[in-house]
């Protein structure tokens, strides 16, 4: 059964057809807002709150709108909610040693350890906009078109984003590998 | 060929991303050969891309799914409570006989009583009347915060859990909602806590919630709130939440609210 059929039998209260919903991209959501916060803990917070509201908000779901792009603007707004009171860029407050450690399983090979902690230094520099288009695009693999359609925006325009994110992520992640 | 570096960089992702066209790729792969900046570039978005996309899957923990399974069930249960008649027709006739008889009864005994109690209850009246002036008085005192807080004690100590006075809770409630000081509001919170049994009392906790600004005022709601069970009050967290004026604690509060009232 597709999302959009799920959702709507959830927005018709089958409510039991939101549990193969959480199954099928509670990892997504987790990934995405760990990615962004940073903070396991939190992220998994943050995940359980984006559940949450799919389902309480079930009746605003509109048909023919798809799943997938609901499910990440109603992430993105948990997240933004979570930060928009104390202003802070989270970037700002990460203590980024603390958080590659926390953030990562243990990697079998060292020099993808390594490179995956650059990484992650070099993603907390960035600002909140730009690490979230490459969290989308690179790490859960989401096409521009669809990426475009969450945030509200042409193709193109993230295109181009995407490509400054990029550069501006390569300048960091080589200037940190000197140190 | 001229291009400049962002239009460059632009390219070369494309090209690692196996998105370029025919006559770009060449273009590209032309530069590559005679530029040795554009390779250096190459080499590190390639480098970089690599890491992106090697990236390994975060794993949430157990809980995650646990918590999500035990409010789905919460949710459900809530759908189908409100969906449940109470009564088959049989019961239905069974517990009106019943009632009208225990309605019966009570009214006859209650004329019985009620001359013999007249007189006891007149003195009781006038003693609570005088009472009640006096720490509505108090409560009303805008001069002083302490004097106030003082009428918010008494309030709560000459009032009976059983019958809560209606003038009194209704003081309490202004006093709760428009007090200028935080500890005269906190003060009534806690004598409303008394009555929480109450209907109007509960609805008037959940309204307060949002007309709290002092968030140790919000953070001592939202924890009676909760205390009390009182599933009404999700949607003034949720409220809270979604509030860009909210403190991260007060929030913080208010999820944890959720996660135990769902």
């Amino acid at each position: 059964m597709s999302d959009e059929t799920l959702m709507e039998a959830v927005k018709n209260g089958n409510l039991q057809q939101a549990s193969v919903l959480f199954d099928r991209y509670n990892k997504r959501i987790f990934n995405f807002l760990a990615r962004m916060t940073m903070d396991r803990d939190l992220a998994e917070d943050l995940t359980q709150n984006v559940f949450l509201r799919i389902i309480k908000y079930r009746g605003s779901y509109r048909e023919g709108m798809r799943f997938q792009s609901w499910i990440y603007q109603v992430a993105r707004n948990v997240f933004s909610d979570h930060y928009q009171v104390a202003k802070n860029k989270t970037s700002g407050f990460v203590d980024v040693e603390k958080m590659s450690e926390s953030i990562m399983d243990s990697y079998e090979s060292q020099e993808q350890d390594e490179r995956e902690k650059l990484l992650h230094k070099s993603l907390a520099m960035l600002n909140d906009e730009q690490r979230e288009l490459l969290v989308l695009t690179r790490f859960q693999q989401m096409k521009y078109e669809e990426v475009a359609t969450i945030m509200d925006t042409s193709v193109a325009n993230i295109k181009v984003k995407v490509h400054r994110a990029i550069q501006k992520l390569r300048e960091h992640y080589f200037q940190l590998e000197r140190i | 060929m001229n291009m400049d570096q962002e239009k460059l960089s632009g390219m070369i992702i494309d090209y690692i991303d196996g998105k370029l066209n025919e006559a770009d790729k060449q273009l590209i792969e032309q530069e590559l050969v005679k530029n040795a900046e554009a390779y250096k570039l190459y080499e590190q978005l390639k480098e970089l891309i690599q890491v992106m996309d090697q990236s390994k899957k975060i794993e949430p923990s157990e809980k995650l799914k646990q918590k999500f399974d035990a409010f789905l069930q919460a949710e459900i249960d809530l759908e189908q409570k409100s969906k449940t008649v109470f009564f088959t027709p049989a019961w239905y006739r069974a517990a009106a006989a019943v009632a009208l008889l225990v309605v019966g009864g009570g009214v006859g005994y209650w004329i019985s009583q009620q001359n013999q109690q007249h007189a006891e209850l007149l003195a009781l009246q006038k003693e609570m009347k005088e009472t009640r002036r006096l720490v509505l008085a108090q409560m009303n005192n805008d001069q002083s915060a302490s004097q106030r807080m003082l009428g918010v004690m008494a309030a709560y100590e000459s009032v009976q859990t059983d019958r809560p006075d209606d003038e009194i809770v209704d003081a309490l409630v202004t006093t709760m909602n428009t007090d200028g000081n935080s500890n005269v509001r906190l003060a009534a919170i806690e004598a409303l806590s008394k009555f929480t049994e109450e209907e109007k009392v509960r609805k008037a906790l959940v309204q307060s919630l949002s007309a709290q600004k002092d968030p140790v005022v919000q953070i001592a709601l939202i924890q009676l709130l909760v205390q009390m069970k009182e599933k009404e009050a999700v949607k003034s967290f949720e409220r809270i939440i979604d509030d860009e004026q909210s403190l991260p604690a007060v929030k913080d509060e208010a999820h944890a609210g959720i996660f135990k009232l769902s």
